[in-house]
């Protein structure tokens, strides 16, 4: 029996992961990463849009600051996000990009004078400021006011993870690579680290720590066609639920993007038709103006998505083998703007797709992107029911999202959240609160439940096939739980996704027996982890009435503030149960800065509470009365909603802008 | 625009070994599979797992060509799997991974600890003497075309085709190869870094680092994120002998 | 305070590519002065007076062609000795590396391999070529050195010699500009293309030129008997009345 013993215990070498390694390492404590891939290989390494944070260096940026970002936030989130957790993340994140620029990013800059951009496909001029020379410029992204979207040319992610995986190797942080966690170790309410399996080796070890830390990022891959990873399975979630004492918080809230390429999902740009590309059908037919005369193909991502997926459903997409999709055009564009302005495009259509974007329609379909749901925790990252862990990342739902996340705040959350939480853990590890008191027979038994899971895996007889159940599940989740969703079909998916997680239970691994290196018996686990969150998922939307966010339910179409302004709570306390148990966490008006209003787009179906009136006077009422006593806004959001004595000391600093606080 | 045509059948010739199972030695097994529009090993090595023999091993992470997981040798030549069009190749395919490197199962290799050993012994981080950052504070300024020249060099995946296509590397081990003096080579380039240039001379003037590649350029051929690596282990190697001069 | 630093690859390194330069200039203007055979024997001897010092001195010093040798030979040596440090140095090296050459299927990884080659060839050849010109330094000429090509035997050898000497000093040549980063310019796959194409064209051109004067050596030799000594009788330089 192997045991391991450190202070901190970290789930996941992402961003996230990362970042609260070297924040506790310090702050002197001992920190080791399980993940499944080495750290650089994390899914991180794939945003290549960027990172919002409010630094106003860009023309473009000129006049943005934390409250422009958070309104902006609260917004996208259509009122879902904790508006608390959202100020600490706009007021850190320019923090987090500064302490990004020292550690090695090479964050574009700015370069004073002149130049032509192309906005709305119009040609405009750009005329930057001196004194902004040399800083870090940012980019537009959908759902902003001004260009925050800090970014390396195509690469952000990537540069961000390389930095930080570096950073961590400085700080000589443990790294345990191709190590899965499989389920978590839990005594009288406290979460005391994790069984592990060696992917490489089969060896299963136990880590016991003071603090356990799953970051492991989003549960994409429950879905058939998704821009996520394949490693981004959900199981971090999974093994949250499996204690049956913590929570996941809105399962059911996953983002669609439009445009990614068939077969392999992979993305491209919302430049295409920024810049002009048409939507396409079967016929070679422009569709959108049909559904949206307005914005046509510039909707937003959400409307765009459920359009496509409208159309296709009326019989209009295109057969092929892997199901039916649609076309994007941009030859339009013609050959000198694609190689300049859409590169990357052209090499992902190139590399995958061997077509040539300037000749060639692309076969895209709207595609799962991102899941803002995760596991519940305070804004301090702790779980809120079981003691001792700890998450953030995509992982987590500390809540910033809501339902629905914009571009670019998602890897600046991760960092942002490793960094506060990071403190939070070390706070935890320093207080008498933290030591140790589990009996190593507990420890024993957790080995084995894991030890007796795999043998029977391996030796069940006349079990089921993971392949074809998990085939079968991520179809029903695209079909019945995926963009569009109504009763009929949730209540369809929900009844045969129980099926399939009862059926679960009796997977067999085929033929490949090998307790060490052994992809059949891996896909078998995790198949049956897998099953429970895509559960979770469809169950929370069949029950969330309404539509809000990236949640739209055909049969529901308004915004129902007054019965649902609250957090789908998911758990699982009972193995024998076949489907989760879920409660629900009201979301409070009255103490918000931001009371809910109209995101803007389309009609205003909202149905508002009654609280929001209240809130909305009181709150306008303290900004007037602020603002003629010549109160600055930092005083007047003080008043408003207090929020920085939450955040750790270290971060409580006022940032420094550009003709702000210099 | 492509519609739904019958494919060819290709023949994918794999290399299978299992390191932990010993006893049955290496070999070549062949799994047929019919071609379709769009087609890339990723998408044929999961068909051949799924539908053919569950025990395939293999690596995919993005399978997106940006996150260097999947690199093996396709006819022979390193390269990334994720990216490689079937239409691309003809109908016999032999896959095999990459040399060098740990082997875990078949295709299935350990390019993580190899590259962390590597960033470990470069010290691939900023070297700053300066003590505590303050994070409220304006960031530092750089010139935006050096931030772009970083970048492209920074581009690096770490998938470790540079090492496979080398022969220097292949004969002597302890050699560094491109992707470690890329690595160098951006750091040296990057203000942020203080270390100096005999710093550096300890780190890559000897025979295991730049004075060590001989040229063979199989390193930026292959290299699936086209970095300028010839010209980047020529920089370094004047960078050197400049420092040895000045000593 | 600056640490010590251990100068030697460094030094090593610059040595190998400056004496390879050396040589691979040498060889070309080497080539080329031999070549004169093609124009008329008269030239090929005008260019060996030259060497021997004759139009500086009004009198032939072979010495100076063994000095020159032997100049050429020690450079050649230390070329050689640093570079052999690159040759696989066990069986199991060379079997890594020719696996790899083979399997990548690379033609740059397959020109050093013509380079590892064709410099052990050398390292034979040209010694022994290097040797008798350095001990017989008068024996140069369109007649002694045609006696030499076909009565001693050494045509095969030259064969031989001008094929991977040539190789050798090109391809050289151009994995030094690539090495250092010799114009590379802003698009290195441009340069670097245009540096091949001039390396092959080089090898062409030279190899041509090289065969030629060989086969005329060849023809000198065989249609003429030098058993008994004959040497080459200009009708336009007269030793001796030149002063
Ligand atoms: C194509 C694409 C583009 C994107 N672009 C942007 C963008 O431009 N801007 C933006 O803000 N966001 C973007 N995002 C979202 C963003 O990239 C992710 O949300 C974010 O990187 C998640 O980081 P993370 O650290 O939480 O998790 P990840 O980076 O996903 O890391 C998860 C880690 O957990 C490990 N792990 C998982 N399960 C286990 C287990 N059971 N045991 C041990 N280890 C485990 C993995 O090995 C991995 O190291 C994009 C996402 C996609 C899909
Ligand atoms: C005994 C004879 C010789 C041997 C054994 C030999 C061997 C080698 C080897 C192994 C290399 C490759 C070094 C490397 O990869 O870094 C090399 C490079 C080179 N050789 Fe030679 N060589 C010999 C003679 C010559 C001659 C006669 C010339 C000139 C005509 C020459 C010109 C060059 C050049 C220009 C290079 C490139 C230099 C460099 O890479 O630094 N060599 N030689
Ligand atoms: C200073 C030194 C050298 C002198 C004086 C010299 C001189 C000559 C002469 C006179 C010949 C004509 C044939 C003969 O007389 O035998 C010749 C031929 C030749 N030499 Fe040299 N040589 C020298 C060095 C070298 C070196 C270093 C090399 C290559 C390694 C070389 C390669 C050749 C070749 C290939 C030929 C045959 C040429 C042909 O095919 O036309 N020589 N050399
Ligand atoms: S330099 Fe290129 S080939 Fe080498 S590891 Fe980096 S990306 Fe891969
Ligand atoms: S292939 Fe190897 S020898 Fe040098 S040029 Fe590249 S590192
Ligand atoms: S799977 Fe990421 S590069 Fe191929």
């Amino acid at each position: 029996m192997k045991i391991i013993y450190t202070d901190v215990l970290i789930i996941g070498g992402g961003l996230a992961g990362l970042r609260v390694a070297t924040g506790v390492k310090q702050r002197g404590h001992a920190a080791v990463i399980l993940t499944l891939v080495p750290p650089k290989r994390s899914h991180s390494a794939a945003a290549q849009g960027g990172m919002q944070a409010s630094l106003a260096n860009s023309k473009m940026g000129e006049g943005d600051n934390e409250d422009v970002h958070f309104s902006d936030t609260i917004k996208g989130s259509d009122w879902g996000a904790d508006q608390k957790v959202a100020r600490m993340f706009v007021h850190t994140a320019p923090k987090a990009i500064r302490e990004l620029a020292a550690w090695g990013v090479p964050w574009s800059r700015v370069k004073k004078g002149s130049r032509t951009a192309i906005i709305n496909a119009q040609k405009v001029t750009i005329t930057e400021k001196d004194e902004a020379h040399g800083l870090i410029t940012a980019r537009d992204f959908g759902g902003t006011k001004k260009w925050r979207t800090c970014y390396t040319s195509d690469g952000t992610g990537h540069s961000m993870l390389y930095a930080m995986d570096n950073k961590a190797h400085q700080d000589k942080v443990e790294i345990h690579e191709r190590l899965e966690a499989m389920s978590l170790i839990t005594d009288e309410g406290r979460c005391y680290g994790a069984v592990a399996r060696n992917l490489m080796t089969g060896e299963l070890v136990a880590y016991i720590s003071k603090a356990t830390t799953i970051a492991t990022g989003g549960y994409g891959r429950i879905y058939s066609v998704s821009t996520n990873a394949i490693i981004c399975q959900g199981t971090g979630q999974a093994l949250a639920l499996e204690t049956g004492i913590a929570t996941l918080g809105n399962m059911e809230a996953i983002q669609f993007h439009p445009t990614a390429i068939v077969p392999v999902g992979i993305l491209t740009t919302e430049g295409c038709r920024g810049d002009g590309g048409l939507l396409l059908d079967k016929d070679g037919y422009r569709f959108m103006p049909d559904y949206e005369p307005d914005k046509k193909e510039l909707a937003s991502r959400d409307v765009v998505s459920r359009r496509m997926t409208e159309h296709i459903r009326k019989g209009k997409g295109v057969k092929s083998r892997y199901g039916d999709h649609l076309w994007l055009d941009i030859t339009i564009l013609g050959r000198a703007h694609i190689e300049k302005n859409l590169r990357e495009v052209k090499e992902i259509c190139e590399n995958f797709l061997g077509i040539d974007p300037a000749v060639d329609w692309i076969p895209v379909r709207p595609t799962q992107h991102y899941s803002m749901g995760g596991i519940r925790t305070k804004y301090t990252g702790e779980s809120q029911t079981l003691k001792g862990l700890y998450s953030c990342g995509e992982a987590a739902c500390w809540d910033l999202h809501g339902f629905n996340r914009l571009g670019g705040n998602s890897v600046s959350e991760t960092v942002v959240s490793g960094m506060l939480v990071a403190e939070y853990i070390s706070d935890f590890c320093d207080s008498y609160d933290s030591s140790i008191h589990i009996h190593s027979s507990k420890i024993e038994i957790a080995l084995k439940k894991e030890k007796d899971k795999l043998e029977t895996l391996l030796t069940n007889k006349h079990g089921e096939d993971a392949y074809v159940l998990r085939r079968r599940m991520e179809e029903i989740m695209m079909d019945k739980v995926g963009i569009f969703r109504n009763g009929k079909d949730l209540q369809e998916a929900v009844d045969e996704l129980e099926e399939l997680y009862k059926r679960s239970k009796n997977i067999e691994v085929f033929r490949s027996k090998s307790r060490a290196a052994n992809p059949a018996l891996v896909n078998a686990y995790r198949t049956q982890k897998m099953l429970k969150i895509a559960l979770t998922v469809a169950l929370g939307a069949l029950l969330r009435t309404e539509s809000r966010g990236a949640h739209s339910r055909e049969d529901f179409p308004e915004r129902d503030d007054e019965n649902w302004l609250n957090r789908t709570i998911t758990s699982w306390p009972n193995e024998g149960q076949t489907m989760p148990s879920v409660s629900y966490e009201k979301i409070e008006i009255d103490t918000m800065e931001l009371p809910p209003g109209f995101r803007g787009y389309g009609k205003d179906l909202t149905k508002h509470h009654p609280d929001t009136k209240v809130r909305q006077e009181k709150v306008d009422a303290i900004t007037e009365k602020l603002q003629a006593e010549g109160a600055n806004r930092f005083e007047i959001q003080h008043a408003l909603m207090p929020y920085l004595k939450k955040l750790p000391k270290k971060y409580r600093g006022t940032n420094e802008r550009l003709g702000e606080n210099v | 625009m492509s519609e739904i045509v019958k494919g060819r059948i290709l023949k994918i010739n794999i290399l299978r070994f299992d390191p932990n199972e010993p006893k049955i030695l290496p070999h070549m097994e062949t799994f047929e599979i019919e071609e379709a529009y769009g087609m890339t090993l990723y998408i044929v090595l999961n068909m051949i797992r799924e539908h053919h023999d569950n025990s395939l091993m293999f690596d995919f992470v993005c399978r997106a060509g940006i996150c260097g997981s999947c690199s093996m040798l396709v006819n022979g030549r390193p390269t990334l799997a994720c990216r490689t069009l079937t239409s691309k190749l003809d109908e016999n395919i032999s896959l095999a991974p990459l040399p060098l490197f740990k082997l875990i199962k078949d295709l299935s290799i350990y390019t993580g600890e190899w590259m962390r050993y590597l960033n470990e012994h470069l010290e691939t981080w900023i070297h700053d003497q300066e003590q505590e950052l303050n994070v409220d504070k304006l960031e530092e300024r750089m010139d935006p075309d050096l931030a772009d020249e970083i970048y492209e060099l920074d581009r690096c995946v770490e998938c470790g085709c540079c090492v496979a296509g080398c022969g220097t590397i292949q004969m002597r081990p302890n050699f560094k190869g491109a992707v470690g003096l890329n690595k160098v080579a951006r750091y040296h380039l990057d203000p942020r870094d203080k270390r100096t240039d005999e710093e550096y001379y300890e780190l890559v003037g000897d025979d295991d680092g730049v004075f060590g590649c001989m040229t063979l350029l199989g390193c930026e051929d292959v290299c699936p994120k086209d970095l300028p690596l010839q010209s980047k282990i020529a920089y370094l190697r004047r960078m050197m002998i400049k420092t040895a001069i000045k000593n | 305070m600056r640490k010590k630093i251990d100068k030697m690859p460094a030094i090593l390194d610059f040595l190998q590519s400056a004496t390879g330069l050396v040589l691979a200039l040498f060889i070309m203007g080497h080539i080329l002065f031999e070549a004169s055979i093609l124009i008329s024997n008269e030239m090929m001897y005008k260019v060996t007076l030259m060497f021997e010092g004759y139009y500086f001195f009004g009198e032939r010093y072979p010495g100076i062609i063994s000095f020159l040798a032997a100049a050429i030979f020690v450079i050649f040596i230390v070329h050689a000795g640093i570079a052999m440090r690159k040759f696989p140095a066990s069986y199991k090296q060379y079997k890594t590396i020719t696996k790899h050459t083979m399997r990548m299927k690379h033609e740059d990884s397959s020109l050093w391999a013509i380079q590892v080659i064709t410099g052990f060839m050398m390292f034979f050849i040209g010694s022994v070529h290097l040797y008798i010109m350095m001990s017989q330094p008068s024996n140069i000429g369109p007649f002694a050195s045609s006696s030499r090509v076909v009565d001693e035997f050494m045509g095969p050898l030259y064969f031989m010699l001008l094929l991977s000497v040539i190789s050798h000093a090109f391809i050289g040549l151009y994995r030094l500009a690539l090495k250092w980063g010799f114009m590379e310019g802003k698009n290195t796959e441009v340069s670097r293309g245009r540096f091949k194409f001039l390396m092959k064209a080089m090898i062409v051109a030279y190899i041509v030129i090289g065969l030629s004067s060989l086969a005329k050596y060849t023809y000198i030799g065989v249609t003429h008997d030098f058993s008994d000594g004959v040497r080459y009788k200009s009708e336009t330089i007269k030793i001796g009345e030149h002063k």
